[in-house]
């Protein structure tokens, strides 16, 4: 039989490439070229996740509402109640912190679990295993998104009744807002690739993984004020993945003000940490998957 | 996944897959649930992993031509679906190399990427763009891989849980066939579906064959091996023990699970 003229560009070659990475332009091409796989993979999770449940998608706004709404009330009560007007700025921080803070737990814990539960995929298919933590951060973004126009809601509402709070209803500093969404982005899709990867060499990473982020979340800048820590206390707030980049989001939603150089440093820094060990962590060990799952 | 080779890749036109000196090994744990508490547990204790190195595939050498049916048999723990998976580049070679010419679709675990709460037609597209297609070309291709896969009125609109095992045999088997690839891995993917599914799926096989696509399909139905392939190996522990025309491929490893004959061949060695 006469060979098919079209096979001639397909060319691929398997080769070993032991405890290092795989050629890095074609594996980013390959990820780049099957994006729409995570994106719809993202949209059918969601789908199946749903389906049947109307209220499904609403209870993930709901949860961190009325997690922030507890938290508040712990807040001002633990402090001997506060004025109205810092109450509500107190309630503002907690939202938008915890927001953000679930934003990117959420990425980090689906994406751990994305390589272990994609089993039969990863044995079927060869394609970026990268995609499947990247798809599910996809899927904490859209959960994300929602929770911004609550927290407007919450604040046009607040200041209706306490017109003098400090809580901006608009600023320019809002113009931040994609640059530190993005920054949180992808520390929680670094740290996913991270956890993912211990995940599969680990099976219990995920169950330790909840104790971790209750606890990263009381150590991060969302029950409390970054303002509230001085002189080397501060290193608590940078050694934080997550706490330069809270601080920023305090920032620009609280304070309607630019972040520091130093929170734009701390989380650039945490961002790209993350993804290049994370990354390097995972696409160097991710063919070794298919025989671990 | 894909990697570029340093060696110069010598891939005459007619080849679509060339296996060079192939070997994979993998480690397994012998010993307890693979924990971080079982791993810290160990280390206080001193104690270290007890792993087993598998040689699943042992230098292995073959070319298989383009428009080529190839047949794989051999006993469970042959490394069939190791080598097939190598092939698809799902699993990285330990030395050797492998050259493939042309774009792949697999079905090498039944299901695949199946999620049971979505539909047939949503797991036919999510199980397209897994292999690589875009989202138009999916979606252009669902009305025929469902009419392919002919299931009962509506099914293909209802969860795949409530499919029978047969339903999702035949919706996997459709999507890996309706990918219009250049070369089709399929392993006992033929047992789906009942006699009339398997004829049509066979009347498919011939038809991406006279395509100049290729196929290699591992089985333990010898008589499927016998009717589809133009030439076959037998695989035992990691080796190829023997290639040639399938019917006398299958009469020495018929022989093998009858007496335990191993080929004259692989006994001199």
């Amino acid at each position: 039989m006469a060979p098919n003229t079209e096979f001639r560009s397909k060319i691929q070659v398997f080769e070993p490439h032991r405890a290092s990475l795989p050629p890095l332009i074609p594996y980013l091409k390959e990820f780049w070229n099957r994006r729409s796989f995570a994106i719809e993979l993202s949209k059918f999770a969601d789908k199946a996740e749903y389906l049947g449940s109307k209220f499904g998608k609403v209870w993930l706004v709901l949860n961190p509402l009325l997690l922030a709404l507890v938290y508040f009330l712990l807040v001002t009560v633990i402090r001997g109640g506060s004025t109205k007007v810092n109450g509500l700025t107190t309630l503002a921080h907690i939202l938008i912190g915890l927001f953000t803070f679930y934003f990117a737990s959420n990425c980090i814990s689906a994406g751990a679990q994305s390589i272990t539960s994609g089993g039969r995929l990863i044995l079927n298919q060869a394609f970026p295993r990268a995609l499947l933590p990247f798809s599910s951060s996809i899927s904490s973004f859209q959960t994300f998104l929602p929770t911004i126009p609550v927290y407007i809601f919450v604040i046009v509402v607040g200041k209706f009744f306490y017109p003098a709070t400090q809580v901006p209803r608009l600023a320019w500093s809002f113009l931040w807002v994609p640059l530190v969404v993005a920054l949180v982005g992808i520390t929680g899709f670094g740290l996913a690739l991270l956890f993912a990867t211990m995940n599969v060499y680990f099976r219990d990473t995920n169950k330790l993984l909840t104790y971790i982020i209750r606890i990263w979340l009381y150590l991060s800048p969302i029950l409390w004020q970054p303002e509230m820590l001085h002189g080397w206390h501060r290193i608590a707030l940078y050694a934080n993945p997550l706490g330069p980049v809270l601080a920023a989001t305090s920032n620009i939603w609280i304070n309607g003000k630019t972040p520091t150089i130093s929170e734009f440093i701390g989380a650039f820094a945490w961002a790209f940490g993350s993804i290049l060990i994370g990354g390097y962590f995972f696409i160097s060990r991710e063919r070794d998957f298919a025989v671990r799952i | 996944m894909r990697s570029e080779s340093k060696a110069p890749v010598v891939m005459p036109e007619e080849l679509a897959i060339r296996i060079e000196d192939l070997s994979i090994k993998y480690k397994i744990n012998v010993d307890t649930k693979r924990t971080l508490k079982n791993a810290v547990m160990r280390a206080s204790k001193g104690e270290k992993v007890r792993m087993r190195t598998v040689e699943a595939v042992k230098h292995l050498t073959l070319d298989v031509a383009h428009g080529s049916v190839l047949g794989i048999v051999g006993a469970n723990g042959a490394g069939k679906s190791t080598l097939m998976r190598s092939i698809a580049g799902i699993l990285p070679p330990t030395e050797g190399r492998i050259i493939v010419n042309g774009k792949i679709s697999t079905l090498l675990a039944l299901g695949v990427g199946f999620n049971p709460a979505l539909s047939g037609r949503d797991n036919i597209i999510l199980g397209g763009l897994a292999s690589g297609l875009t989202k138009d070309e999916i979606v252009e291709k669902t009305e025929a891989i469902a009419d392919f896969a002919a299931l009962p009125d509506g099914f293909i609109d209802m969860p795949v849980r409530t499919y029978s095992s047969g339903m999702y045999g035949r919706v996997a088997f459709s999507v890996a066939v309706n990918m219009t690839p250049d070369i089709l891995l399929l392993d006992e993917a033929l047992s789906a579906g009942d006699a009339s599914f398997k004829e049509k799926s066979f009347q498919r096989m011939r038809e991406l064959c006279a395509e100049a696509r290729t196929i290699v399909i591992v089985s333990h139905a010898l008589a499927t091996i016998n009717e589809l392939c133009d030439s076959a190996i037998w695989m035992h522990k990691g080796s190829m023990l023997a290639k040639g025309k399938p019917e006398a491929i299958v009469d020495q490893y018929l022989k093998f699970l009858d007496v335990g004959a191993l080929p004259s061949n692989f006994e001199d060695m």
